[in-house]
């Protein structure tokens, strides 16, 4: 439910942006229509992070950061991951069940 | 390399790295029906989606474990770079087949009941407290919600417009649908049958990713050191003629100082396109060339030769005693710096 | 520092020649690795038993409602007189709504046969078709019940009509939310246990008092389990009484 009314939002935000906004916003994507199709699945999925960026472009607060990339991030993100996979794997071998160990029945009590 | 955008710039290359994509995919999955699944012991057939839900999602993790190699692979030994190049075009194929396992399960598990196939998988999803039993479908959905997002920001466009820096810590999402598939097979198939074979296959793949990683990451904390003001860099006979050497300022900023004969100048080493390492690119046409995508730009302003337009930040130098220092203040994308001067006896 | 001449890719141009072999053997041992993963991963699937659909098939019984709809056969063209049978409906539906104000009577039933050896069921047609009280009620088969004592058993809880055969395969963990779903929409619960209780290992699962009980047990589907509860032997069909607080995950 929620789902949905997010996708709507998102093509009511495609919309606007891909006939109007983009073309002010970037100049490589003036008259270029032939991809931008290809970006409305894209809209749909993170509209705000395209209103976001909308404004920040819009007011010229574009920063130097640009052209800093996360790698301190990437690194960090990175070993976690790398420590999480044998975590989970690991753990996955030791719950694991094997039929043939499990006890036979056992009678607790007779039938009355 | 953007003048226009067009749905996808096609070349040579990309063309063969496509080809490769689909026959590896097609192999797999006539295979897995075809041959593999005739081989097997069975009194009677599988069902028919189920022996396609298997083949399909085995197929999609191998896929994914691939494309995770292909970064710490490039780190670790550079002639994987040009794998690295469509690795994009990897990721929305991997898309596609994770989805076609999706539809497989919700048109058969959850289908032929009164509820709705997405309420069906949400009502049959118990046992969120338990670590075996865990409703494994809940981690499938979340992980293939990630690839579409990230399949569907995969334009060039979507770079540009994010900025590379946010763009890429949306697409640092790819770590965490990993983990949510590799939890989704480990509490899933993985625990089936008494026979090993596809479980030790698949921790064997999950862990050469960590391994990987790890290794990638190791190598590069060695690089990374830490500085003053002007920073010290390299002697310039150091560098190799149209090649760069890379200095590091912080964890987020690394300089490329790179030499074409004897001329010296530094520029940022992350590429405006996806961040890529300028530093182990080359002078191409008298261009510091990416050696992940090709981005161009010229090394004494930082800018992409026209018609293109991507600008990266120059740096400031000075020489001392034969050494290069570099001004840690970088300077505005595109900003000319006369380039330092200073000839190299020939070696050898 | 690197030797200059280490071969350079750029990806708009041409493929260096150096470079060149070593990337044809990447994609060849790409394409020939994912083929032997899919062999291998493809030739070891486990086989599923025995059970599968076996085409139609009509009966007439005496209808039991509780715990979940079973049918003691009178005659039928594909079951013995005396073996008894678990009802379900159309898709992931238990067969309650057809049975419930026929508890005790004489019904005939049309439908589809599920037979796994040593557990056999029957999907109903629609309404009416599927089950209807027979005009003669008069019979001289009684219903034998009879308690078979308090035990503790190991195994895995599945849903009846999967197990049975309608999916291939219908059990393990891969297959819980599709248990889960069938058992919320009333098929029966089977317990498949690790060894026979009096010549069988599948049990129709109940609470202590006879009746349904789903919503105990969903959170222990499709794993090992272990339980205690009474036995009791319905015609030819085992009841398991389980206790739900005594469920544990086996090891």
């Amino acid at each position: 439910m929620i789902f949905t009314w997010y996708i709507y939002a998102g093509m009511a935000v495609a919309a606007v942006f891909l006939l109007f906004g983009l073309g002010r916003l970037d100049e490589n994507a003036q008259g270029a229509w032939v991809f931008r199709p290809l970006l409305i699945p894209g809209v749909l999925l993170i509209w705000p992070l395209v209103i976001w960026r909308c404004v920040i472009l819009w007011r010229g607060e574009e920063k130097l950061d640009r052209h800093r990339m996360p790698r301190r991030r990437q690194e960090r993100v990175a070993v976690v991951f790398a420590c999480a996979i044998p975590i989970i794997i690991f753990a996955a071998m030791f719950v694991r069940q094997d039929p043939a160990a499990l006890p036979p029945p056992i009678q607790l009590e007779a039938a009355k | 390399m953007s003048v226009k955008y067009v749905p996808v710039q096609w070349n040579k290359n990309k063309w063969g790295y496509d080809a490769v994509l689909v026959a590896l995919v097609v192999a797999y999955i006539l295979i897995f029906i075809r041959l593999g699944t005739p081989a097997a012991e069975l009194a009677r057939p599988l069902d028919y989606a189920i022996l396609r839900m298997r083949a399909f999602g085995t197929c999609a993790f191998w896929m994914l474990t691939i494309i995770l190699c292909i970064g710490p692979l490039a780190r670790l030994d550079k002639r994987f770079l040009p794998v690295l190049y469509n690795r994009r075009h990897f990721g929305v194929l991997t898309t596609v087949v994770a989805f076609t396992h999706a539809m497989y399960v919700l048109g058969w598990y959850f289908s032929f009941s009164p509820q709705s196939q997405w309420l069906a998988l949400l009502s049959s999803a118990t046992g969120f407290g338990q670590f075996l039993g865990f409703p494994i479908e809940i981690l499938g959905v979340s992980a293939l919600f990630i690839l579409a997002v990230l399949s569907a920001t995969s334009h060039d466009f979507w770079l540009s417009f994010l900025s590379a820096p946010v763009w890429k810590t949306l697409h640092l999402l790819i770590y965490a649908a990993y983990v949510l598939v590799v939890g989704h097979v480990a509490l899933g198939y993985f625990q089936d049958g008494a026979n090993l074979t596809f479980a030790t296959l698949f921790a064997l793949g999950a862990l050469t990713v960590s391994g990987l990683h790890l290794a990638a990451w190791f190598k590069e904390r060695k690089v990374d050191e830490t500085i003053i003001d002007w920073v010290k860099a390299c002697r310039p006979e150091d560098i190799p003629d149209k090649r760069a050497a890379i200095v590091t300022l912080s964890k987020d900023e690394r300089v490329a100082i790179f030499r074409s004969g004897k001329s010296f100048s530094a520029v940022s080493n992350a590429c405006a396109h996806q961040g890529g390492p300028l530093g182990e690119g080359k002078i191409v046409y008298g261009c510091v060339t990416c050696p992940w995508h090709g981005f161009s730009y010229k090394a004494r302003n930082g800018r992409s030769p026209a018609p293109f337009t991507e600008m990266i930040p120059t740096y400031n130098m000075k020489l001392e005693e034969g050494v290069l220092y570099i001004d840690r203040k970088a300077n505005q994308p595109g900003t000319d710096v006369e380039p330092i001067i200073y000839e190299v006896a020939e070696d050898g | 520092m690197a030797k200059t001449q280490e071969p350079f890719f750029v990806g708009w141009g041409k493929v260096p020649k150096d470079l060149r072999l070593f990337l044809i053997c990447c994609a060849v041992g790409l394409v020939v690795g994912f083929a032997a993963m899919a062999y291998a991963t493809a030739s070891t699937q486990e086989d599923t038993g025995a059970g599968a659909f076996m085409g139609q098939t009509r009966a007439t019984g005496v209808l039991q409602v509780e715990p979940y709809p079973i049918l003691h056969v009178i005659s039928s063209p594909h079951f013995e007189k005396g073996d008894t049978i678990l009802l379900s409906g159309n898709g992931k539906r238990g067969a309650i709504d057809q049975a419930k104000d026929h508890d005790g009577k004489i019904v005939q039933i049309r439908g589809f046969r599920l037979d796994r050896g040593g557990l056999q069921g029957v999907q109903l047609r629609n309404g009416q078709r599927g089950l209807r009280p027979t005009e003669n009620q008069e019979t001289s088969m009684q219903i034998p019940v009879e308690s078979l004592g308090r035990w503790k058993l190991s195994g895995e809880i599945c849903d009846g009509k999967c197990l049975g055969g309608a999916m291939r395969p219908g059990t393990g963990l891969a297959h819980r939310a599709c248990a889960n779903l069938c058992l919320l929409g009333d098929v029966a619960p089977v317990f498949v246990s690790s060894g026979p209780i009096d010549g069988s290992e599948f049990l129709l699962l109940s609470n202590e008092d006879g009746q349904a009980v789903t919503q105990d047990i969903l959170d222990y589907t499709a794993i090992l389990v272990g339980a205690e509860g009474e036995v009791e032997r319905h015609g030819d069909m085992l009841v398991f009484k389980i206790s739900p607080e005594t469920i544990k995950v086996a090891q």
